[in-house]
């Protein structure tokens, strides 16, 4: 059995549909690249499962439970975490207070939490930041703090939202190092991205949406060569001649 | 240059300043001498423990309640009825009272907690404002007239009781009393800002969205937290009520009560443990002091001195007089006193981005 099981999702807003009858799945160990241009229905599809919208249609099933339209918090109860494309760190917490919320979904005990939290910290590079308020820190170091909550509160499988977007080369080298070692840890990683080159070295399998359905899914190598998916990013125009001649 | 908020730990100093200021607190009753002076005193502990309970709403959870001073009436309305109708002891009414407005609390926080930003803080208005129009035409509980609490007797004569909540003779034991709760809701305070509890009223406060995604069911620890703030608020209301002997619905449910509370809290500091105190301690005496000199003119400059003290306050010190406390103790260290400006926040943003950003590895 699957750990996610996404399965003929659509989103409707009033009369835009967002995502039409998506359907994926992903493995319990793997990481899954979702990708698609702007506007292809990405975020939507991750608000669908990580409980913010009620998906129109369809079912989301988490390691076999039913989790189609439950709050965010009882999905996060549920072994399902996730990060925000544009950051949202708490401003007025420090890094290991920040951390601190996300092991709380775990445990009741302020010490409990904060042990839990300084393991993390240390995990993921942020330990020389560990006392500096959210609002204090640079747009990297918020991204990895979004990350190292999320870890903190125990998921099966984290959905991590552009963590690549709005980073420096050297950055993200560290960022793809550290979703490996995260994926070592035995946490099974959903990555949206909007680039493809970050999506690809790391991913097991890749999934791309386009206007809001699902156009590809295969290992990386077969993706890149993928006439649909050259088309949904580059165009029409550069849709290579033996699909497009006649 | 990165900049760096670090907390810092407890230090001698502050437990030998915290063994003095409990010295002076007790001994205060002894130095003031004068009824007037001692009825200041408790009013400003009133306050202080008002605002304090306010604090664990509108201070960590960050939902502005204008409505607190419903919570208070009920705690001094339950007290008075059970004492008054069946001699049931204040102190026992005082935990009735705090269950009431609990409660109370619970059932209207459920459906105006979905409203989001100011629209909480006009609704918990609306409701302080029907509150006080029940009570107010209500014949059981004595409408607007109000309740008079009987006096505690011995031998046919009014009399200083303990199991009554009485000093018709002596005033002291209301101050130490009201010194109690005060450390009382403090104590709470401390123990809830160090507890989960805390930590998602304070996550609720910075972003409900974030809060969520992190397994934070946001509506049940608003709900705890005005639980929270109503029972303390009513227990308070029980001891004003003993101490006025006398109740009714404008005296104990006002606007200008709610209103003045969270003033006390905001300009005090929200969100610290000591800001809800010392802002009464500033506010209060001001208050009264005024309107003892200046007051009875006819022409409110009383009024517009304690306007004027609370506009200089919220010009030089929005993060309130916690803030003052603050730049005294982080003086010389180089730290920032403010949050920084939006302009700041953007730059540091984009320094990655323009390659500034110097790497650190843990």
């Amino acid at each position: 059995m699957a750990l996610l099981e996404v399965d003929g999702v659509t989103k409707q807003f009033d009369g835009l549909v967002a995502n039409q009858d998506v359907s994926f799945h992903v493995e319990e160990g793997e990481i899954v690249g979702l990708i698609g241009p702007n506007g292809a229905g990405k975020t939507t599809l991750f608000n669908c499962i990580s409980g913010f919208f009620p998906p129109t249609r369809g079912t989301i099933r988490l390691d076999g439970t039913d989790i189609t339209g439950w709050a965010p918090e009882r999905v996060v109860h549920q072994g399902l975490a996730r990060t925000f494309q544009v950051v949202r760190t708490f401003p007025d917490l420090t890094v290991r207070e920040n951390v601190m919320i996300g092991a709380f979904a775990r445990t009741n005990s302020t010490a409990q939490a904060r042990r839990i939290a300084d393991e993390l910290i240390a995990f993921t590079g942020l330990a020389s930041r560990a006392d500096v308020l959210g609002a204090n820190l640079t747009i990297a170091d918020k991204k990895r703090v979004e990350l190292t909550r999320a870890l903190a509160t125990g998921p099966r499988l984290l959905m991590l939202d552009e963590v690549m977007a709005g980073l420096t080369p050297t950055e993200r080298v560290q960022a793809v190092e550290l979703i490996r070692a995260i994926r070592e840890r035995g946490v099974t990683v959903l990555l949206v991205e909007h680039v493809m080159e970050v999506v690809m070295p790391i991913s097991h399998r890749v999934i791309v949406l386009d206007s809001g359905r699902k156009i590809a899914e295969g290992p990386p190598a077969a993706i890149v060569e993928n006439p649909e998916v050259i088309a949904a990013y580059l165009g029409e125009k550069y849709r290579p001649q033996r699909t497009g001649e006649d | 240059m990165t900049t760096a908020t670090v907390r810092t730990g407890t230090r001698p100093v502050f437990w030998v300043a915290l063994g003095l200021l409990a010295v002076v607190l007790l001994a205060l009753p002894l130095i003031l001498r004068s009824d007037s002076r001692l009825n200041i005193a408790i009013l400003v502990l009133v306050y202080a423990a008002l605002a304090q309970a306010w604090n664990l709403l509108g201070g960590f959870a960050g939902q502005i309640s204008l409505g607190n001073a419903a919570f208070f009436g009920l705690g001094a309305y339950t007290s008075t009825i059970l004492f008054s109708r069946w001699e049931v002891t204040p102190w026992l009414g005082m935990l009735g009272g705090a269950l009431v407005a609990a409660v109370f609390a619970v059932i209207i926080g459920y459906p105006v907690f979905r409203l989001g930003g100011h629209y909480f803080a006009i609704a918990t208005i609306a409701m302080a404002e029907i509150v006080l129009t029940v009570f107010n035409d209500w014949e059981f509980v004595g409408g607007a007239v109000g309740l008079l609490i009987p006096f505690a007797r011995v031998d046919g004569r009014p009399a200083d009781s303990w199991y009554y909540l009485q000093f018709n003779q002596h005033k002291e034991p209301y101050y130490y009393i009201a010194l109690a709760l005060v450390v009382l809701v403090t104590a709470v305070t401390i123990g809830v800002s160090r507890s989960k509890v805390g930590y998602y009223l304070r996550a609720i406060k910075n972003d409900q969205q974030a809060a969520r995604a992190l397994g934070v069911h946001v509506l049940r620890y608003k709900l705890i937290a005005i639980a929270l703030s109503a029972a303390f608020s009513a227990i308070v209301g029980t001891f004003y009520a003993q101490y006025l002997l006398y109740i009714d619905p404008e005296t104990t449910m006002r606007l200008e009560l709610s209103v003045l509370i969270a003033l006390v809290a905001i300009l005090g500091g929200v969100g610290t443990v000591a800001g809800p105190l010392i802002g009464a301690a500033v506010l209060i005496p001001a208050a009264e002091l005024t309107r003892s000199q200046l007051g009875g003119t006819g022409n409110a400059v009383d009024l517009i001195l304690y306007g004027g003290l609370i506009i200089l306050i919220s010009i030089f010190q929005p993060n309130g007089l916690m803030g003052l406390v603050e730049r005294v103790r982080r003086r010389g260290r180089g730290r920032p006193l403010t949050p920084p400006s939006d302009e700041e926040a953007l730059a540091r943003e984009e320094a990655p981005l323009l390659g500034t950003y110097e790497e650190e590895r843990g």
